[in-house]
């Protein structure tokens, strides 16, 4: 027993010390708790290079000077009512279980499996999302290892995080944080120290990325940690597609997760973000569920360059989510649309930014939410125009919809104008389904539940319809599985 | 709460001169001590002043003063002196502040007090009665009861609660049950002084049931030192009670003004308002209104022209708290030279405000490299079955409207001019008011040629 508190000072740190980074530990998971230790900890468990190691380290340290005042650090503007996640009782780091959860999908709770069925996803898929043991010679494996030599052949890089920064570190090095720097907010700043890994994408001049790397990355995503941090170089003339997320329902324990993407887009290069979430909202009584804080940003670097984010919000019990284009090429374009269902007592503060700093520079921001049950479902996007930013354009729409009075729909734009030939343009709508539609429907014998569905849908079709397509199917899909039971 | 350095020493002496003027604050000017009203009764004061030290003056980190910086607008260091008695003299410029043909009840309000030498009241139907707040104290206490401090927010709103704990003098306006006043009210804000003042004017306007009423009230600076005023108004309006009020800010490039508005409404009234700033430093507006009973009808209006380094921001609420009432809101602005201009327009339905149909647009010409505009117009609602929609455009004068002027033989600057009056014609066309409506038409003119 120590007998003074120097003395279970010292026998904590010695204890830690046993599982430290010098013996090859063969537990996954990290002691709870957030100090450098676990920083330094969790680089080098993954055996990170020392320039890696110093960034986590000042992004650390910067990260403890905004927590020691948690009346600045904590961004308290979000529509959002909820307590601050205890960071000093998280789990840092847990490297993906190899052990499968289930022996086959008999095991799998079929309420999973229906929704499953009903999302369309195949077999082989269901069985990897489900956390089933996969036999090796899988169709699933085999597609892999094809997109892979297909990739490679055009020079695409596409790997995870960690695998690029032992393989690449030479691009990792020149660009990450350079468009979301660890300065830039409380939850960027605790990603960068901690991160634990994501996903790496480069594509090279002038190449079009073959195929959409969504059908690639839902394979391979498993697993993937709480503070994930995606990297996306489009380089000169360069195209690629990119889904995150699926439909699928994520039954992930994790409650808290700070995300960091960031997307690079040299000149005339495009890059298409596309976001489904549906990570677990919490019951009905608004226990539980996950806090869902993600940075997301892309810069278009060159001249004609394009960044289009489009998402499906639908999980989570709070998200707090602006995913960001800053247009400095001259004549870039950003878009973002998205579409934010909330149900049961979750909360979403989401929207966009765009900072217009290049000349004849455009932007388009189409936003629907809709809220049913007793949710909060917030818009607030910042368009943003800087003095040298000649004739810049913007349009944004923003469209709520109220499935029950006990719900709240709200629009918060900022719209800041620092150049006279600026254009821009706002408009936002809130109302509930009109009655004459729903009427309308009856009369040729459509239920409520079938009309409420159709009428929803089509709110959301324009931007259902800028997901890849596989996806969009599924998105409609999982839409109308959210709204049963919401709507009354 | 913490603040930085420079604030806490703000605030300390705010403190510091409520300390120093507690006896004066402590009794009325004209009348026993008992007779002081509720809001302005000695242990309020005290409350609303605790409530101003926890809360602070508002920096820009608090979201509703996002681009509004007023830490740095008080920097300069205003002395604050209730005590300031009602100046008799003034610069015969003053009469220039009045509108030629305008057959009004006009009350002159110096440096915050009001001023009998300088108010040309008239002959007033029964039971109106114009004034100054600290007269009414006397003349009508249970107005004063039932009404002041009763609207505007002190207990979240810093500068509200620092006017409540100073205030002491202001615009008084009552008009009893069933009265119609024929001629409009003109109440003039003069301020002249020869030392940096901060000024706590409270004005309070209570309209009962089916009374109707206009009001203009114009801020204006005369010759002297800068000054900083803190005024809050709060106006009632009766059932079925009609209302129009303008508010007219052109204080001086010098003078600052945070004015802060709360209009409380009952069942089937109407409130129609209307905001023009011309110039000043900076000029802040909070403009709350509060339909808190069914078929009211709100319209808010606003006009910023602003040039040089002039500052305005506007923000507005609109708290639908019941159900079946409409409210429509426009505010149009033109920036010049290095102005900065602010649209924070919010519209709020509460959970059993249904049928509610609001509407807010915001429109913004923005004429140079240097001038800045920050729009923010906001829903927040709670209610299914409403109608609510926004707009904000910004941009610049339509290309092709110009060239068709310029086509026909008009200088850049004649077609430029003749565009912005159209412009600000949408606003200037719905003044009832017509010497007044002439006045700001003549200043656009001005501003802008054409």
């Amino acid at each position: 027993m120590p007998t003074t508190e120097t003395e279970f000072l010292h026998e904590v740190a010695a204890s830690e010390y046993k599982y430290g980074w010098e013996t090859n530990v063969e537990a996954d998971t990290i002691p709870k708790g957030l100090d450098e230790e676990v920083v330094r900890l969790i680089s080098a468990k993954k055996e990170e290079p020392q320039w890696l190691l110093e960034w986590r380290l000042r992004a650390w340290r910067h990260w403890e000077k905004l927590a020691a005042n948690p009346s600045e650090a904590y961004p308290r503007w979000p529509h959002l009512t909820y307590t601050e996640p205890d960071f000093r009782n998280i789990t840092y780091y847990s490297s993906p279980s190899k052990k499968p959860r289930y022996e086959s999908l008999d095991e799998v709770d079929p309420e999973l499996l229906e929704t499953f069925e009903r999302l369309g996803i195949p077999l082989a898929e269901q069985e990897k999302l489900a956390g089933v043991a996969v036999d090796v010679v899988l169709d699933s494996v085999s597609v892999h290892t094809t997109f892979k030599e297909e990739l490679a052949e055009l020079g695409i890089i596409f790997c995870s995080f960690g695998d690029a920064v032992q393989e690449h570190p030479e691009l990792v090095q020149k660009y990450m944080g350079s468009v979301v720097p660890y300065t830039d907010n409380f939850y960027a700043a605790l990603n960068a120290a901690v991160f634990s890994d994501g996903s790496f994408c480069y594509i090279p001049k002038g190449v079009r990325c073959p195929m959409e790397l969504s059908t690639y990355f839902r394979i391979n995503q498993a697993g993937t940690g709480q503070f994930e941090r995606t990297l996306i170089i489009a380089e000169e003339g360069s195209y690629v597609s990119y889904l995150e997320g699926c439909t699928a329902p994520m039954r992930d324990e994790n409650q808290l997760h700070a995300a960091v993407v960031e997307i690079v887009a040299e000149a005339n290069a495009e890059v298409k973000y596309s976001t489904i979430q549906n990570w677990y909202p919490g019951d009905n009584e608004g226990r539980g569920g996950v806090y869902n804080f993600v940075t997301k940003r892309g810069i278009c670097k060159g001249d004609r360059a394009k960044i289009s984010w489009t998402q499906l919000e639908t999980g989570s019990a709070i998200t707090w989510k602006y995913p960001s284009v800053i247009l400095k090429g001259d004549g870039s374009v950003g878009e973002f649309y998205s579409v934010a269902f909330t149900k049961g007592q979750q909360q979403a503060d989401t929207g966009t930014k765009m900072v217009h700093v290049g000349k004849n520079t455009k932007s388009t921001i189409i936003s629907k939410g809709i809220s049913g049950g007793r949710s909060n479902n917030s818009y607030r996007g910042l368009v943003k125009i800087n003095k040298g930013a000649e004739r810049a354009r913007n349009f944004s729409q923003c469209d709520s919809m109220l499935l029950g009075d006990r719900c709240g729909a709200h629009t918060f734009p900022y719209i800041e104008i620092k150049n006279p030939s600026a254009q821009v343009e706002h408009e936002a709508t809130t109302s509930k389904i009109g009655e004459d539609q729903l009427f309308y429907c009856f009369q040729r014998g459509i239920g409520e539940e079938a009309a409420i569905k159709l009428i929803v849908n089509g709110f959301c079709k324009e931007i259902l319809a800028k997901l890849p397509m596989e996806f969009a199917v599924e998105a409609q899909k999982l839409l109308d599985i959210e709204l049963e039971g919401s709507v009354g | 709460m913490s603040h930085p350095h420079a604030l806490a020493s703000l605030e300390a002496s705010f403190v510091d001169a409520f300390e120093a003027h507690a006896g004066l604050l402590a009794k009325n000017g004209t009348g026993p001590a008992e007779a002081l009203p509720f809001a302005m009764a000695p242990a309020l004061r005290r409350q609303a002043l605790n409530r101003f030290r926890d809360l602070g003056v508002p920096s820009r980190k608090n979201e509703a003063w996002k681009y509004t910086n007023i830490p740095e607008a008080l920097a300069a260091g205003f002395a604050v002196s209730p005590a300031a008695p009602p100046s008799d003299a003034l610069p015969a410029r003053w009469r220039d502040c009045l509108l030629p043909g305008l057959n009004a009840h006009v009350v002159a309000l110096v440096n915050g007090r009001f001023s009998s030498a300088h108010s040309m009241i008239g002959d007033l139907p029964e039971g109106v009665a114009i004034c100054g707040l600290e007269t009414a104290a006397t003349t009508c206490p249970d107005i004063l009861r039932r009404h002041l401090g009763r609207y505007a927010d002190w207990e979240t709103e810093s500068l509200t609660a620092l006017n409540t704990a100073f205030a002491r003098d202001g615009l008084f306006v009552y008009v009893p049950k069933g009265t119609v006043l024929e001629k409009p009210i003109y109440a003039l804000h003069l301020s002249t002084t020869n030392e940096r003042l901060f000024l706590q004017p409270r004005h309070l306007l209570v309209f009962e049931e089916n009374a109707q009423a206009r009001i203009v009230e114009r801020y204006c600076g005369l010759e002297g030192e800068a000054t900083f005023t803190n005024a809050v108004t709060e106006i009632f309006v009766g059932e079925r009670a009609v209302v129009e009020t303008y508010l007219v800010q052109d204080p001086g490039d010098e003078h600052s003004v945070v004015s802060t508005t709360q209009a409380y409404q009952e069942a089937a009234s109407t409130f129609s308002t209307a905001t023009i700033t011309l110039d000043g430093k900076v000029v802040r507006n909070n403009l709350n209104v509060l339909p808190n009973a069914p078929h009211c009808e709100t319209h808010l209006y606003g006009l910023f022209l602003p040039a040089g380094d002039t500052q305005v921001d506007n923000r507005t609420l609109v708290d639908h708290a019941k159900p079946d009432c409409v409210s429509n809101e426009l505010y149009k602005g033109v920036l010049n030279d290095r102005a900065s201009g602010v649209f924070n327009g919010k519209v709020f339905v509460r959970q059993d405000a249904q049928r509610i149909n609001a509407f807010q647009e915001n429109k913004t010409i923005v004429l140079n490299n240097e001038a800045t505009m920050n729009a923010k117009p906001e829903l927040e609602i709670y209610a299914d079955d409403v109608k609510c929609s926004h707009g904000a455009t910004t941009g610049q004068l339509d290309p092709e409207a110009l060239f068709y002027l310029r086509s026909r033989g008009m200088s850049k600057r004649q077609a430029q001019g003749l565009l912005l009056h159209a412009f600000a014609g949408d606003i200037l066309e719905r003044i009832s008011i017509e010497p007044l409506r002439e006045m700001l038409d003549e200043r656009v003119t001005r501003l802008f040629g054409g």
